[in-house]
């Protein structure tokens, strides 16, 4: 998953910890290796190894296809599953951020959900030669409410499911009334910039504090519009959002990262709770 | 990218797709509160003429992030009423020299000498800072300071804590200084010199005999370590140990003792030309050391808890003192809760403690009536109520305090054996208090 992923359980009963604990571990295990493009033997890696060949993918797959094609429409086309190449014009590593802008044109020739085949009646998807398929965009939060929900049928204590501050919360409330979620503040990963206090149901965050890019003395995000290549202007550093599922909070602070400087009124038109920093 | 149209219901229906059902709870979240202001309102009052406190007291604090926050507190108190002198009752009238040195004041016999020109107003400042140092350390720094009439406060101090053995364990310790400036109303008295007859008007100010300068001050270095374990799942055990030293000017100007005749108990003649009796005033040593040793155990019910503390504190004045303390937090229901309390308490007296001075007696270098050095038991019985609202929390503690000096001591001699030398004090305690973040 690449953070680090934990949850929380309220429990007199260390049997329960342990099992919750151990369920979520490897169903998080398991939507990693099956859907991650980096390892072999995912459905992404067979999808690629078919080079412009149809594949037929199996039920989950295909919801996770139809959720990310769902976005794309909903987005017009600013959030792209197929946009993952674009990370070679743009290197975000710590600290050190690298940008080729001249490389885009030539990267943007190879991304566009648009030119994917996808049926979702037959679950075949056929990807052009060249095109990656990424599901990191929603893998994360899906695997948030899965194990979630997971815990909502099979337990009754208190949960909190939190994949690299990607969270969800089941069952009552904690005894203290509310589990403590902390923002980031920018620059100091650890010091909690907002304190929020979660009942129940999700928040995910997108942009990361430490993670932007600057040109010609403008800053930009890291979440790339993929019509464009290039990460929106004059957003905020991070969007977190509140809503009853991680993957609907995700796709909602997404698209607000997408919407740039227009964040704020999307947010607030579309009458979620957020918190921008 | 702008979008056209709210995207809500399209996001939902897709989600339901993805993961097969949505759940039926909304999403609630909130902002944590960072600020929380905490008021109270006290009433103390002894009975009789004696002292009447009411105080209001405000704190603010403000968390800054998980790991740090800082508070401030305002205090304000009013005080009335008469105190008693120190000087014991007899059979005729007695005549004082109110502290000012201006007037005098008349006590009928039999009564117990109470000094009523007791009126002020002190205010408190104190700030704090509240800090993590990485995950197991805890850091705690403050300032206080404190003005009334006659007198000047400031301290400082720090108390740092470390979590061991999975948090079951914390040792902490902590210090503090304090310096404290005393500015008597007519001037500082030299101890054990006799009370002198008053002078009115502006240029008077008879009463005493002038210490050296006009304000004396003390200095005050506390030191406390500890440790709280946790025993099991339900309850907890502290246990600290403090350690208090006080170098300078420690006497009560204002408090006197009576002189008298060693058979008959009645008052002897006071400076030639005075009409008064021989009252001396108080000398204490320059010098205490205090030493306490207190535990605390809490225990955790199903619903409520208890908790139930003792203190030993023993000094080189000579007093020892043991204090008991209990508390049962009856948890109502998930909105209030009752809180009953009591607490006893018992002191022997100062070494240097006398009811009075016999007349012909050499005269001893520490002298005090101060009831509050004597022997003494006391308790406290009372509760406080509580209860949290959507807003805030308001609480009311009601309490009854009872305390009782030694009714025969050794010096009721003569006349001194039918009155009370060491008056009992009944006092009452109403707080209100409310609570709130935002």
């Amino acid at each position: 998953m690449g953070c680090p992923c934990e949850v929380l359980v309220e429990t007199d009963a260390a049997a329960v910890a342990r099992c919750v604990a151990g369920s979520a571990m490897a169903e998080a295990r398991r939507i990693d290796q099956k859907f991650s493009r980096y390892q072999k033997g995912s459905v992404i890696h067979a999808i690629h190894e078919r080079h412009g060949g149809a594949f037929r993918v199996d039920e989950e797959t295909a919801r996770l296809l139809d959720y990310g094609a769902a976005l794309w429409r909903i987005s017009d086309g600013a959030f792209d599953l197929t946009s993952g190449v674009l990370r070679h014009a743009w290197s975000f590593d710590n600290g050190r951020v690298e940008g080729h802008p001249e490389r885009i044109p030539s990267l943007l020739a190879r991304v566009g959900w648009r030119r994917v085949g996808w049926n979702p009646r037959t679950r075949e998807i056929v990807l052009p030669e060249g095109m990656e398929l990424d599901l990191g965009g929603i893998g994360k939060e899906y695997a948030v409410d899965r194990v979630a929900d997971w815990a909502a049928a099979n337990v009754d204590c208190p949960v909190l499911v939190n994949f690299g501050g990607d969270l969800r919360a089941v069952g009552p409330p904690p005894a203290g009334g509310a589990w403590r979620v902390g923002i980031d503040s920018p620059g100091a990963a650890g010091r909690a910039i907002k304190r929020l206090e979660l009942k129940s149901g999700a928040l995910a965050t997108s942009g990361d504090a430490a993670r932007f890019i600057e040109i010609d003395g403008k800053r930009y995000g890291h979440i790339l519009d993929a019509r464009t290549g290039w990460p929106p202007k004059g957003g905020p550093r991070s969007v977190t959002v509140a809503a009853e599922t991680c993957s609907q909070a995700g796709s909602y602070s997404t698209l607000a990262m997408l919407s740039g400087a227009d964040a704020r009124s999307f947010l607030k038109a579309e009458n979620v709770k957020h918190w921008l920093v | 990218m702008q979008l056209k149209k709210p995207i809500g219901v399209s996001l939902a229906v897709a989600t339901a797709g993805l993961l097969g059902s949505l759940p039926t709870a909304p999403a609630a979240a909130e902002e944590a509160k960072d600020w929380e202001m905490d008021s109270t309102l006290l009433f103390y009052g002894e009975d009789g003429d004696r002292v009447k406190d009411a105080s209001l007291m405000t704190s603010i604090r403000r968390a800054l992030d998980e790991d740090r926050s800082f508070s401030l507190s305002l205090t304000v108190d009013a005080l009335t009423g008469a105190t008693p002198s120190g000087a014991v009752p007899a059979n005729g009238v007695q005549t004082f020299t109110s502290p000012s040195g201006r007037a005098s004041y008349d006590i009928a016999a039999g009564e117990t000498p109470l000094d009523d020109n007791f009126l002020d107003t002190r205010v408190a400042l104190a700030g704090n800072w509240q800090q993590s140092l990485g995950e197991a350390m805890r850091l705690n720094a403050g300032l206080s300071a404190s003005h009334e009439y006659d007198y000047l406060h400031l301290g400082a101090n720090v108390r740092l804590e470390r979590d061991f053995n999975q948090r079951n364990t914390t040792l902490f310790a902590g210090a503090a200084l304090a310096q404290d400036t005393m500015d008597p109303v007519g001037g500082v008295p030299l101890p054990l010199s006799p009370m002198q007859a008053a002078i009115p008007g502006n240029g008077g100010g008879g009463g005493y005999l002038k210490a050296g300068g006009s304000s004396e001050s003390k200095d005050v270095y506390d030191l406390l370590i500890g440790v709280t374990q946790v025993l099991s799942r339900r309850s907890l055990l502290e246990v600290a140990y403090s350690y208090s030293q006080v170098d300078g000017y420690q006497n009560d100007p204002y408090k006197i003792l009576s002189v008298v005749d060693p058979a008959t108990g009645a008052p002897v003649a006071g400076p030639p030309g005075s009409g008064l009796n021989l009252y001396l005033y108080e000398s204490r040593p320059d010098s205490r050391t205090k030493q306490s040793v207190f535990a605390e155990w809490r225990y955790a019910f199903d619903r409520d808890s208890f908790a139930l503390s003792a203190r030993y504190m023993t000094d080189d004045w000579g007093i020892d003192s043991q204090t008991v303390d209990a508390r049962y937090r009856w948890n109502i229901s998930e909105s209030s809760y009752l809180e009953p309390h009591l607490r006893w308490y018992t002191q022997g007296a100062a070494d240097f403690y006398r009811t009075v001075l016999f007349n012909g007696d050499p005269l001893p270098q520490h002298a005090s009536a101060d009831y509050r050095l004597a022997d003494s038991d006391a308790y406290t019985v009372g509760f406080k109520y509580g209860h949290r609202t959507a807003r805030g929390e308001f609480s009311v503690r009601l309490e009854y305090y009872h305390q009782q000096g030694d009714p025969s001591p050794g010096a009721a001699v003569g006349d001194l054996a039918g009155f009370e030398l060491v008056p009992p004090l009944d006092a009452v305690i109403a707080q209100f208090g409310y609570k709130f973040r935002f």
